[in-house]
């Protein structure tokens, strides 16, 4: 049974019925006083460090992709190699300054924000080193973006396994955070396919590190936060390029939809599945095969089952269901208008060949950015374990249903490795969660302008699920912080933490994401 | 597309990125600061132009960063305004005092129904290709070469001087007779479909493309290089017209997954004017990666110049496809 803990606070002015048990915290962390800076500054230069001190340079990474955390760097640093990396550790461990490791800056709660210190930009490290086609495996600079290295491997016939649909995350920021893909329910999440990292570690040290060699900084590095080092190279395995044969049922119940996504994963009936919603009116499963073999096996054995609906089909359904029902119509002309909208992007001709889909990635991050892109972005989250995954989804629809008009719900699986237990430790694998963890993202459309605080109530009213549920997330950072230790517990959170002052005495990498 | 003057201005950008994967000026420095997302988020925060003079001139106005921007933002617009907002250059202030002082030159227009041909310097150069090009667009109804090729105007608006109304209109005067232009200059295109929105405004490569025989001369193992300038200036329609190119004909495009055009030279302005060293390797050496061809078709004259100097393969001017004696009817002939 849930129980909701008590709360020791005063209702919040703006949401009364929100941060149940969290205290309010500040969005953004309070700005690095700058101590020390200027003797920094020199000291970095003569490490032969180039440091950006202008506004164009620093204005440029002043939020995230979330745009509601602002902070502003003193300085940035384009990344350019790993030896010039240490420089830069070293000397901040010395003054003393912080240091906050970007990649794509697609987080959404500051992570990739410096308030204050050294910005340090990984895309300046952007090259393929090589790609082995025998053995399946390539090594590449981690500020790359996944689309680029995408680039890179197609040309030899190959695609990397899994990764954020979106285009401009970044290899190093993935494995840090995780990388959840339409395929994860089978391959697992971006973090799971390194097999080696050059890393420099808190203190300036170069080190390779893998399963095989030290494998205590391997495991703490993988969606470790950016916390014990920064990921300078990786050694990815990757596969064959193929197409994808696509198929979308749609459901009127989340819970219904839920249940048959999980059905597909636990028999492995698919290559690819997720649930993209429009609100909880429209919930659509899709389900997708590199090859017909798999395809023909779905179709024999599963697609009868499943309780969706093809597109007209479920149109069928849907019009009795608004007709009886005229409160709802405005609900109903927005489906519509939205379906109108969609569909065609995932259709277009120059991607959809021969009946198959090429390029997923550019497909559905091209229609995120255009349908759900803006200068703000909400995307909450909570990560749990399969069973208890359809009691999130749900009572997060409800808050989502109770601050937004509109809004999407995205959810998958992601496949976990036994043997990679010691990685998950505190990230979004949830702890009891044992062969799939599953993530549902809350996404509100900005048909208007939200003030913080509503954006802020909603947000705290997910991540207070998570509390009560006992589950992750995927984002930590910022007002995040409170929430870790509350979901995770102390014992483990002070435990990485003394690992951690262990790694980076001055504390200086990626300060205020998790502790 | 839409109208410039209906698009965002920079103040839009949401920081999403996007724009880094396909901007070769990105590629070359792997600076945020050389590109869209850089100088919109400088904008953003109060930076004054001038002290993105180095951004600003790093582009090389291929356009491949518009038709990604999610928040549809007018970004060559906004790059040439910038340009004319930096302080003027000797050149620049040169070019204007020229262009007020040019002479009408009148075209001998065949008839309206004739396609207008609006070719750059370097087909001047070359004319045994602008015959067969002449020859070829005009094979049913004629042609017309305009006799005032705007290539004033283009250098202009690369370089950020203003062009006078009254040189524009010299410019124009002659062309607005015709239902169909063809341009062989990519910027100069853009800014005629903006002047004169009534007539079909198409780039040399479209309008040969176009053509069956020459289709017919395209195979696998050809690398096709699109003109990138012209066809992000008209991208959503265009990109179906190569598909299908591509499809018939079995040849490589120089696109990239996202269909946005890899430029075979990536120049920043100073290498343009000849100003900084030119060096298209790293750029000609991405676009041949991990391919195998055995020709290359080029839709732009300069192409075929800059990859011919680095590369030993065949290149080819689209326009030549039929005469190449490597082709399946060029050697019958
Ligand atoms: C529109 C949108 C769609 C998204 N879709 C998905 C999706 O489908 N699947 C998914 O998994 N996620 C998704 N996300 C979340 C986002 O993709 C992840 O946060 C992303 O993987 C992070 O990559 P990044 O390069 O942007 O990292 P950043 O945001 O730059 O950084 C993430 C964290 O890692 C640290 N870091 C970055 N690089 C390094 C490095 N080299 N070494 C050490 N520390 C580093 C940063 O300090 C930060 O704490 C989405 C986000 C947005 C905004
Ligand atoms: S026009 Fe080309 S070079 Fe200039 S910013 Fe856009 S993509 Fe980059
Ligand atoms: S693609 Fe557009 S919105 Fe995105 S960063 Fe570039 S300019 Fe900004």
């Amino acid at each position: 049974m849930d129980t909701a803990p008590s709360n020791p606070l005063p209702p919040c002015p703006v949401g009364p019925d929100s941060l149940i048990a969290i205290k309010r915290q500040q969005t953004n962390p309070a700005r690095w006083n700058g101590a020390n800076w200027a003797a920094f500054a020199v000291a970095l230069r003569a490490a032969e460090v180039e440091l950006l001190e202008s506004l164009a340079a620093c204005g440029a990474f002043a939020t995230d992709a979330g745009g509601t955390a602002y902070g502003m760097p003193h300085g940035v640093v384009i990344a350019r190699d790993a030896r010039q990396i240490s420089n830069l550790l070293k000397t901040a461990q010395e003054h003393g300054v912080p240091v906050t490791v970007r990649g794509g800056g697609l987080t959404t709660e500051g992570e990739s924000v410096a308030f204050g210190g050294v910005l340090l930009d990984m895309t300046g490290m952007s090259r393929v080193k090589s790609i082995d086609a025998a053995a399946l495996t390539v090594r590449t600079e981690c500020g790359i973006f996944w689309h680029s290295l995408a680039e890179e491997l197609r040309r030899e016939g190959l695609d990397y396994l899994s990764a954020p649909l979106n285009l401009t995350s970044t290899v190093g920021g993935s494995l840090n955070v995780g990388g959840i893909d339409v395929n994860s329910p089978r391959l697992g999440c971006s973090a799971d396919q390194a097999v080696a990292l050059q890393v420099v570690t808190p203190t300036g040290d170069i080190v390779e590190c893998s399963e095989t060699e030290r494998a205590d900084l391997f495991q703490r590095v993988i969606l470790g936060y950016g916390q014990f080092g920064v990921i300078t190279e990786a050694t990815l395995k990757v596969r064959r390029y193929t197409p994808l044969r696509m198929h979308y049922f749609y459901y009127s119940s989340l819970r219904t939809a839920v249940e048959d996504l999980q059905i597909l994963d636990r028999n492995d009936a698919s290559d690819y599945s997720g649930i993209l919603t429009i609100m909880d009116s429209a919930v659509n499963l899709l389900v997708a095969f590199d090859s017909d073999e798999r395809e023909a096996a779905f179709n024999a054995k599963w697609r009868a089952r499943l309780r969706g609906h093809g597109e007209f089909g479920f149109a069928l359904r849907a019009i009795p269901r608004y007709a009886l029902r005229p409160w709802k119509w405005p609900e109903a002309l927005y489906l519509w208008q939205r379906k109108r909208q969609l569909f065609p992007e995932f259709r277009r001709p120059e991607y959809l060949r021969d009946g198959l889909m090429h390029d997923r990635t550019v497909v559905f991050s091209r229609a995120v950015w255009k349908f759900w892109g803006s200068r703000q972005m909400v995307i909450p989250d909570l990560a749990t374990s399969a069973e208890k995954f359809i009691k999130a989804v749900e009572r997060g629809n409800a808050v989502c249903r109770k601050y937004f008009p509109y809004y999407t719900l995205y959810c998958v699986g992601i496949k976990l490795r036994g043997d990679h237990k010691p990685h998950y430790e505190m990230s979004c694998i949830p702890p009891d969660a044992t062969g799939w963890a599953y993530g549902c993202e809350f996404e509100p459309v900005m048909d208007r302008v939200y003030s913080r605080d509503h954006l802020q109530s909603f947000k705290n009213e997910i991540y207070d699920i998570g509390v009560n549920l006992g589950a992750s997330y995927y984002r930590f950072g910022g007002m995040m912080k409170g929430y870790i230790r509350r979901a995770l517990g102390d014992e483990v959170v002070d435990r990485h933490l003394a690992m951690k002052r262990k790694a980076d005495p001055a504390m200086i990498l990626n300060r205020d994401v998790i502790f | 597309m839409m109208p410039a003057a209906q698009r965002a201005d920079f103040a839009a950008c949401s920081g999403c990125s996007l724009c880094l994967l396909v901007c070769p000026a990105w590629r070359r420095t792997r600076d945020l600061r050389d590109t869209p997302h850089g100088r919109a988020k400088a904008l953003q925060h109060g930076v004054a132009v001038v002290e993105l003079k180095e951004s600003i001139e790093s582009c090389t106005l291929c356009g491949a960063c518009e038709p990604v921007c999610p928040e549809n933002i007018d970004l060559v617009g906004m790059l040439l305004e910038l340009r004319r907002q930096l302080p003027p250059m000797i050149l620049t202030r040169n070019i204007t005092t020229n262009m007020q002082a040019e002479r009408p030159r009148e075209n001998v227009t065949l008839s309206a129904s004739t396609p207008a041909l609006v070719a750059g310097g370097m087909y001047f150069g070359r004319p045994a290709l602008l015959a067969r090009i002449k020859t070829l667009l005009g094979s049913a109804r004629g042609i017309t070469v305009a006799n005032d090729n705007g290539a004033d105007i283009a250098l202009a608006l690369e370089i950020g001087a203003t062009v006078p109304p009254q040189r524009i209109e010299r410019f124009l005067a002659p062309l607005r007779a015709h239902k169909t232009i063809v341009l062989t200059d990519g910027l100069l295109l853009r800014q005629v479909r903006a002047w004169l929105p009534e007539a079909r405004v198409a780039g040399l490569g479209e309008a040969l493309g176009a053509l069956a025989p020459l289709r017919r001369q395209l195979r696998a193992g050809d690398l096709y290089v699109i003109d990138p300038r012209a066809y992000h200036a008209d991208h959503e329609r265009l990109v179906t017209h190569y598909d299908g190119l591509r499809a018939e004909t079995g040849c490589t495009l120089n696109l990239d997954l996202q269909r946005i055009a890899i430029p075979a030279t990536a120049r920043s302005l100073r290498q343009r004017l000849g100003a900084d060293a030119i060096d298209d390797a790293p750029q000609l050496r991405w676009l041949l990666q991990g391919r195998t061809i055995a020709r290359i078709v080029v839709e732009s004259e300069s192409d075929r110049f800059a990859i011919g100097q680095l590369c030993t393969l065949p290149v080819v001017h689209l326009a030549e496809l039929a005469d190449d004696p490597s082709s399946p009817e060029g050697k019958q002939s």
